[in-house]
C-alpha cells in the first residue's frame, strides 16, 4: 500500500495495525508525506465538519456510470512524476569528458546568430551564421577569423574553412601555415599572412595586407599574392582595401562596450545595495586606500561594517571587465573571512564566479564554518553540479549521522562553463523546504528534502567564501577551496522569484 | 457588573466560532473521529477551567491548540495500549508543521467547495452519503451495491480527486 492508501485507510477506521505502523514511518521520514497526511486528513475533517457544504448543495440523484473515467488521469500523473525521477539525474556524466571542437568562438560584440553562440563557445565542424555584430573564431591551429554579420561561414577542421558569405579577415601565424580558406570560385592557401575575404552574391573577392597567399581559382593557374594584391573572381573587379574588414575594429568595440557595461553595472548596483532584503553584498572593489589591502567590504546601505569580510591569501585579480576586480582563490589557505548575525526564514545567495577547474570533491561558495543546526552550506560537486545544504541534526540522532538537507543542482561545470564567468544563485525558505538553484539566470534545480521540517531557523555566524572552515590547532583540514575567481557576492533574507534572479543575471553578465 | 458572566461569555463566543479549526488540528493528531470529538470537548472544558489566564489581546487559536495538544497526549496516555495512534515524536512533528503551513490548509478549503460542485452525480452522492448522512459502511455497501473493498476504494479515489482538484486551482491562482 502506497502512502496515499495508507492516509485514507487511516482516515476511514480501516487501518491495521501493521499499515498503521508503516504510515508511521513514513510520516516519521519524509516532511513531503507528513504534508500530504495534513492536507487529506485537514480535507476529510472539513468534510466530517460542515456538512451543510454538502447537503444543501449535492443533493442530486444516483447516476449509475462507472466510476472509474478518470483513472487514466490518475495514471498519467503517476506517469509524470516517474518521468520526472528519470529526467531528473543527480548524478550523470560519469565517463571522461570529450570534445570534437576544433575551434573556439573567443570573442564577440553585438553578435546575433542563428543558433545560439556565446563568447567562449568551443565550435565543431559546422556552419555558423552571424546575422549581425562581429565575432573572433581562433581555430585550434592557431588561425584566427574575424567574420561581421551577416555571413556564413562553414567551419571544416582546424585547417579549413569555407566563406559562404561576407567579410572575413584571417589571421595565420607561421604555426598555422598552410590554412585553407575556401571560397566561392577560389581556395586559398595561406603561406603565414593575413588577408581579407569580401563574398557577395557568389562571387569573391580577396586582398592580401601582409605575407603571401596561393590563390587557387577555377580559370587561372595558382596565383601567388603578396601584399598588398587583391583578386577578384568576377570579370570585371574594381577592389580597393576599403572593401575589406578593418581588424582594429573589433577590439576597439569590444573594450568600448566592456566600459559600458561596467558603468551599467556600477550605476546599477549603487541601487541594488539599498535593497532592505540584503543581508550582506560584497562588489569585491579592490580599495587603494586599504593598507592592509584585505577588506572585503560590505556594501549594503545603511552600512553594516560589522558585516564586512577579510580576505585571506586570496590575491586581487581581474573581474567580468578590465576595470572591474575579483578575488582569485586557488590555494588551500584562499578564503573570505565573514561574520553574518542574524537569524532568518529564508535566503537566497547570488554570486558572479569564474571557476577555472572542479578538481575537489567539494568545492566551496559559501560555508559556515563547522556545521550546526539551521547552517547553510553552498558548494560546487565533483560532477559539476550546484550543492546546497542545511543542517539540522535532531536531538537523538548519533553525532556522525548524515542528517543534512541536501540539494543538487543538475551538473553546470562542464569543459564549455569552465574559465568563464558565470552567475550562480540559490534561495532556500524554511516553510516550504524549497531550494531552487539557478545558473545564469535559469533554474537549474527545483527540490524539496525528505528531511525538511518547516519553521527551523537559517543562522550564518561565523563563515566564508571560496573556503571552508577554521582549522583547528593539530587537526588536518579536508581541502575545499575554490579554484576561480568571485568578483559578487550577495546575501538576501528572503527569497527571491526567478524574475529577479534573471534580473540579477541580466544587470551582471559580462557582454 | 461582575467579570466572570462576561467571559464565560466570551469564551462561548471563542469556542463557536474557532470549534472548526480546533477540530481540525485535534483531527490532524487523532485522525478518528468520535476520539477528535471526546478530545475537543475536554479542550472545551479545559479552556474554560483556565480561561481566566487567557489574554485576550493575544489570538486565540494558538492559545487553545496548546490545550487541545494537551488534551490529545492525555488521551494518548489513557489508550497507550492502543497499536492505532501516533507516537509523541510523529505528533510532535505534525502539530509543529501544522501551525507552519495553516493557511495553506485554510486556503485549500476555500478552494474545496468549488471543487465538491465540479464532481459527477455519482461522487456527489458518495460524498452525501459518507459525510453528510453519515452513513454506515454496511449501510452505504447496501445502497451502492458495492463490496467493502470497493466502497473503501471509491471514497479514497473521491478524496484524492478533491484534493487533486483543489491542489490544481491553487497552481492556477499561482499560490502552489
Amino acid at each position: 500500500m502506497n502512502l496515499d492508501s495508507l492516509i485514507h485507510a487511516e482516515i476511514d477506521g480501516e487501518i491495521t495495525p501493521e499499515q498503521h505502523a508503516r504510515l508511521e514511518d513514513l510520516l516519521r521520514a519524509d516532511w513531503q508525506a507528513r504534508k500530504r497526511y495534513l492536507e487529506l486528513v485537514d480535507q476529510h475533517a472539513r468534510l466530517l465538519q460542515q456538512p451543510t457544504v454538502n447537503t444543501g448543495r449535492l443533493q442530486s440523484a444516483a447516476l449509475k456510470r462507472p466510476t472509474r473515467r478518470w483513472l487514466p488521469a490518475l495514471t498519467a500523473a503517476a506517469a509524470v512524476i516517474v518521468c520526472a525521477f528519470i529526467l531528473w539525474p543527480q548524478h550523470a556524466t560519469e565517463t571522461e569528458a570529450t570534445s570534437n571542437g576544433v575551434a573556439m568562438l573567443s570573442q564577440t560584440m553585438d553578435a546575433k546568430f542563428t543558433n545560439t553562440l556565446r563568447s567562449g563557445d568551443t565550435l565543431k565542424p559546422g556552419t555558423i551564421q552571424l546575422t549581425q555584430g562581429l565575432a573572433q573564431i581562433e581555430f585550434f591551429s592557431g588561425a584566427t577569423a574575424l567574420i561581421e554579420g551577416g555571413a556564413e561561414i562553414e567551419i571544416l577542421s582546424a585547417w579549413e574553412a569555407r566563406c559562404l558569405s561576407g567579410r572575413v579577415r584571417v589571421h595565420v601565424p607561421p604555426a598555422a601555415k598552410g590554412f585553407l580558406m575556401h571560397a566561392p570560385g577560389m581556395k586559398l592557401e595561406d603561406l603565414g599572412t593575413e588577408f581579407a575575404l569580401n563574398v557577395k552574391d557568389n562571387t569573391s573577392a580577396v586582398h592580401v595586407f601582409e605575407g603571401e597567399v596561393i590563390a587557387h581559382t577555377d580559370t587561372q593557374t595558382p596565383a601567388s599574392l603578396k601584399q598588398g594584391m587583391s583578386l577578384s573572381s568576377a570579370k570585371v573587379s574594381t577592389v580597393t582595401p576599403q572593401d575589406f574588414l578593418p581588424i582594429s575594429e573589433l577590439h576597439g568595440l569590444v573594450k568600448q562596450r566592456d566600459t559600458h557595461r561596467f558603468a551599467d553595472w556600477q550605476q546599477w548596483s549603487l541601487t541594488a545595495c539599498k535593497d532592505p532584503r540584503l543581508i550582506a553584498y560584497y562588489t569585491f572593489k579592490h580599495l587603494e586606500d586599504d593598507r592592509w589591502d584585505r577588506l572585503v567590504k560590505n556594501v549594503t546601505e545603511p552600512r553594516h561594517a560589522q558585516r564586512d569580510g577579510g580576505a585571506v591569501g586570496a590575491a586581487w585579480t581581474q573581474g567580468r571587465w578590465p576595470e572591474k576586480t575579483a578575488l582569485e582563490f586557488k590555494r588551500p589557505g584562499d578564503r573570505v573571512r565573514l561574520n553574518l548575525d542574524g537569524t532568518y526564514q529564508a535566503l537566497t545567495l547570488a554570486c558572479w564566479v569564474k571557476v577555472d577547474s572542479v578538481d575537489k570533491k567539494y568545492n566551496s561558495l559559501l560555508l559556515t564554518d563547522g556545521y550546526d543546526n539551521g547552517e547553510p552550506h553552498w558548494q560546487i560537486y565533483e560532477d559539476g553540479s550546484l550543492m546546497f545544504s542545511v543542517m539540522y541534526r535532531p536531538a537523538e540522532v548519533a553525532k556522525n549521522a548524515k542528517y543534512n538537507q541536501m540539494y543538487f543542482s543538475k551538473p553546470v561545470f562542464t569543459a564549455d562553463s569552465l574559465g568563464r564567468w558565470h552567475h550562480l544563485a540559490v534561495t532556500y525558505d524554511n516553510t516550504s523546504g524549497t531550494v531552487i538553484q539557478y545558473f545564469d539566470g535559469q533554474p537549474v534545480g527545483h527540490e524539496i528534502s525528505p528531511l525538511h521540517q518547516p519553521g527551523r531557523d537559517i543562522v550564518f555566524g561565523p563563515c566564508e567564501i571560496g573556503n571552508w572552515g577554521l582549522p583547528t590547532q593539530g587537526h588536518q583540514f579536508p581541502i575545499r577551496n575554490l579554484n576561480g575567481a568571485i568578483d559578487e557576492f550577495a546575501i538576501f533574507s528572503t527569497v527571491l522569484n526567478a524574475a529577479e534572479i534573471s534580473t540579477l543575471y541580466n544587470h551582471g553578465k559580462p557582454d | 457588573m461582575s467579570d466572570s458572566p462576561t467571559s464565560t461569555e466570551t469564551l462561548v463566543l471563542l469556542l463557536t466560532q474557532h470549534q472548526e479549526p480546533l477540530f481540525r488540528y485535534i483531527f490532524s493528531l487523532v485522525p478518528r473521529e468520535a476520539d477528535a470529538r471526546d478530545i475537543l470537548q475536554e479542550t472545551s472544558l479545559a479552556l474554560y477551567r483556565k480561561f481566566a489566564e487567557y489574554d485576550t489581546t493575544r489570538p486565540f487559536l494558538p492559545w487553545a491548540y496548546r490545550f487541545a495538544y494537551l488534551q490529545v497526549q492525555k488521551h494518548r496516555e489513557k489508550s497507550a495500549r492502543s497499536p492505532l495512534l501516533f507516537s509523541e515524536d510523529v505528533m510532535d512533528l505534525l502539530a509543529s508543521e501544522r501551525s507552519h503551513i495553516e493557511p495553506r490548509l485554510d486556503e485549500r478549503l476555500r478552494l474545496l467547495d468549488a471543487c465538491l460542485q465540479k464532481l459527477t452525480a455519482q461522487d456527489q452522492e458518495l460524498v452525501t452519503s459518507r459525510y453528510a448522512m453519515r452513513q454506515s459502511a454496511e449501510e452505504m455497501m447496501a445502497r451502492f451495491s458495492l463490496s467493502r473493498r470497493t466502497l473503501f476504494r471509491n471514497l479514497e479515489l473521491l478524496r484524492q480527486r478533491l484534493h487533486e482538484c483543489v491542489t490544481h486551482q491553487l497552481q492556477a491562482e499561482g499560490f502552489a
